[in-house]
């Protein structure tokens, strides 16, 4: 276990392009450097393009970087091409959650829940009590057969919030959780992340929401691919 | 091993698009039931070949008197003289057959009657069931004795076994029942075994037949190699004993059939060379066809496919869970293929098709190979897909 003042996450002059078919660079991330504690909540806030989910996919080792360091719990991964470290890293370190739910639609709110079980290679029994356990602790206890498309958007959130936590992360990445609900809906999304923080979870959330990144401890204020802010104040 | 989850996901994937599974499958639909009556055709010919000369050897000359004759001079000294004479042919026998009525009590029944050399039955490959064989000696003294083909004996007696010892009659004639062919099934040139019954041939040509009879001579040759050799020989040696002047025609007809055999299998081989070819080449362009489908699904569920790499699935069980669908597909495509090629054997029984169990393993498999193969390339595009662009597609 991590104490909550170390470093679970530490990027170092990263660098994250991307190329056109032309053999164009396009600059995304222009040399970020920050460390993230555990236990730590912090919102990436910005203008669009300025990199924000760019940054997000390289903590979720969804991306490789183009330079620079990433420590993860310690260990340099940001040069880590072998699929099965990179798998295993999406599957147990860290949980996505994302703006537009991306559950599949054809399996009920209880299988996409055991689904990064399954990953893992929990056993069938085993998994869907886990996944019944926690759409019960995000209040979908009664709609645990129902499919993506019979939920409303806030339950389909929480149905991806429970997925996030399936295999126990230390880590959830939210990539505008919010962004495409209501405000009350947004509301009960807010109240289980700031709960996360009790259960020793560190979550990083790309919002461009004031309102939603005041419920963060931290909010980091990122502009044209740099840092602009560590610890941005809302005025 | 596969995981049964993958099993459900993949199947769900499949019933949730019926219209385009049940299209991509109709290819190998067609496939493997023609497959299935190719072969089924092919194993029926080549049966039907083999039960029409299941009595004879490869090596089998067949001599007749010549049709339309008036007077063959055929007859059962033909036999020792070509024996005697003939460098290629290794043994002989010959047979007389008519129609004649037989009675046992008041129950009258027609039947063939042949008679026969000792080593007929031999040299036909006939069997005994019960009792004994002819003798030469009963040959030589003319012996009111009779063998009844299996058949025959039921028709007469119920069971064939309680045959053995009884007395049949043919004209006022009476006959002792010495022994029952084996059952055999089969028929050769217009002759029954089963139904037929044998007596000494002197017996029948003498006693019996009169002038009513038609004689045959099998020879056997020497070996295959030597097969034309010996027809020759026998040509020759039956026109010099026949006195057949040069210029004049056979008064006997000289029949091969190991060769028409031979010829007879090849055309089989050929033909079922000739549907197989064209029912791989529909398993082809199936197996094609399932491709471009699986295409379609993973192109369609990028997103899905990013969603489940960013969640932890490995590029391993993208590529089973999509391998797996496209088997699926061409397995349950093959399953009805399968019966559909069953449905149609009994259709094409005027072509003589049978069941065969080798067809319908061999649809299996062709069926699931079809499903890898073709595949395969589409499940390693999707397993090798980038999870942050194919997060961000549409």
């Amino acid at each position: 276990m991590t104490s909550s003042k170390e470093k679970i996450i530490q990027l170092n002059n990263v660098h994250k392009s991307y190329y056109l078919s032309n053999g164009e660079e396009i600059p995304v991330l222009k040399g970020i450097s920050v460390d993230i504690l555990s236990h730590e909540f912090v919102a990436i806030m910005g203008e669009s393009g300025g990199g924000k989910s760019t940054l997000m996919n390289i903590i979720g080792c969804l991306h490789p970087l183009s330079s620079g360091k990433y420590f993860l719990e310690g260990e340099d991964i940001g040069h880590v091409q072998d699929d099965f470290t990179l798998s295993f890293i999406r599957n147990r370190k860290v949980g996505f959650i994302f703006q537009q739910f991306n559950l599949l639609t054809k399996i009920s709110a209880l299988k996409n829940v055991a689904l990064p079980g399954f990953y893992a290679g929990m056993s069938t029994e085993a998994r869907e009590t886990k996944a019944a356990e926690l759409l019960t602790s995000v209040g979908l206890g009664d709609r645990m057969e129902h499919k993506p498309t019979e939920l409303s958007g806030g339950q389909q959130q929480r149905v991806s919030i429970a997925r996030s936590l399936m295999n126990d992360p230390e880590i959830i990445l939210a990539d505008e959780p919010t962004g495409a609900l209501d405000s009350v809906s947004g509301k009960e999304i807010m109240d289980i992340f700031v709960n996360f923080k009790k259960k020793g979870k560190t979550v990083i959330m790309v919002t461009h929401d004031a309102h939603v990144a005041q419920y963060a401890d931290r909010i980091i204020f990122m502009k044209d691919g740099k840092i602009a802010d560590h610890n941005y104040k809302i005025k | 091993m596969i995981r049964f989850e993958m099993l459900t996901m993949a199947w769900s994937a499949l019933v949730s698009n019926k219209v385009r599974t049940l299209l991509s499958m109709l290819g190998i639909i067609i496939g493997v039931s023609t497959v299935i009556s190719v072969i089924g055709i092919g194993v029926g010919a080549k049966k039907q070949i083999e039960e029409q000369y299941k009595n004879l050897s490869v090596t089998s000359i067949l001599v007749f008197p010549a049709r339309g004759t008036v007077t063959s001079r055929l007859a059962i000294d033909d036999l020792p003289h070509v024996l005697t004479n003939a460098q290629f042919v290794e043994d002989g026998t010959a047979s007389i057959s008519g129609n004649i009525t037989i009675s046992v009590g008041k129950e009258s029944e027609g039947a063939s009657l042949i008679g026969v050399t000792s080593n007929f039955f031999d040299l036909s490959n006939l069997d005994i069931a019960y009792g004994e064989l002819l003798t030469k000696e009963q040959n030589s003294s003319r012996a009111k004795v009779v063998i009844l083909g299996y058949t025959l004996a039921e028709t007469l007696f119920g069971t064939p076994e309680m045959a053995v010892g009884e007395m049949v009659s043919i004209g006022s004639r009476k006959f002792d029942i010495i022994g029952i062919l084996a059952e055999n099934g089969s028929s050769s040139f217009g002759i029954s075994y089963d139904d037929s019954l044998y007596t000494p041939f002197s017996t029948a040509e003498k006693s019996v037949l009169g002038d009513k009879a038609q004689i045959r001579i099998v020879f056997l040759g020497r070996d295959v190699e030597t097969l034309a050799f010996a027809e020759e020989e026998i040509t020759a040696l039956l026109r010099e004993k026949h006195k057949i002047r040069e210029g004049k025609e056979d008064d006997f007809r000289v029949r091969d059939p190991g060769s028409m055999v031979a010829s007879a299998k090849e055309s089989t081989n050929t033909m079922s060379f000739l549907l197989t070819a064209v029912a791989t080449i529909v398993l082809i362009v199936s197996g094609i066809g399932i491709m471009n489908v699986m295409f379609v699904t993973v192109a369609e569920r990028t997103k899905e496919i990013g969603v489940l790499k960013a969640i932890g699935a490995k590029q391993k069980d993208i590529l089973e869970q999509f391998l797996l669908e496209s088997v699926i597909l061409s397995l349950i495509g093959g399953m009805i293929g399968i019966i559909l090629g069953q449905i149609t054997i009994p259709l094409l029984k005027e072509y003589g098709a049978e069941y065969s169990l080798s067809a319908v393993f061999l649809g299996f498999v062709f069926s699931v190979l079809v499903g890898v193969f073709f595949g395969f390339y589409p499940a390693l595009k999707a397993s090798k897909l980038d999870p942050v662009d194919a997060l961000r597609s549409e």
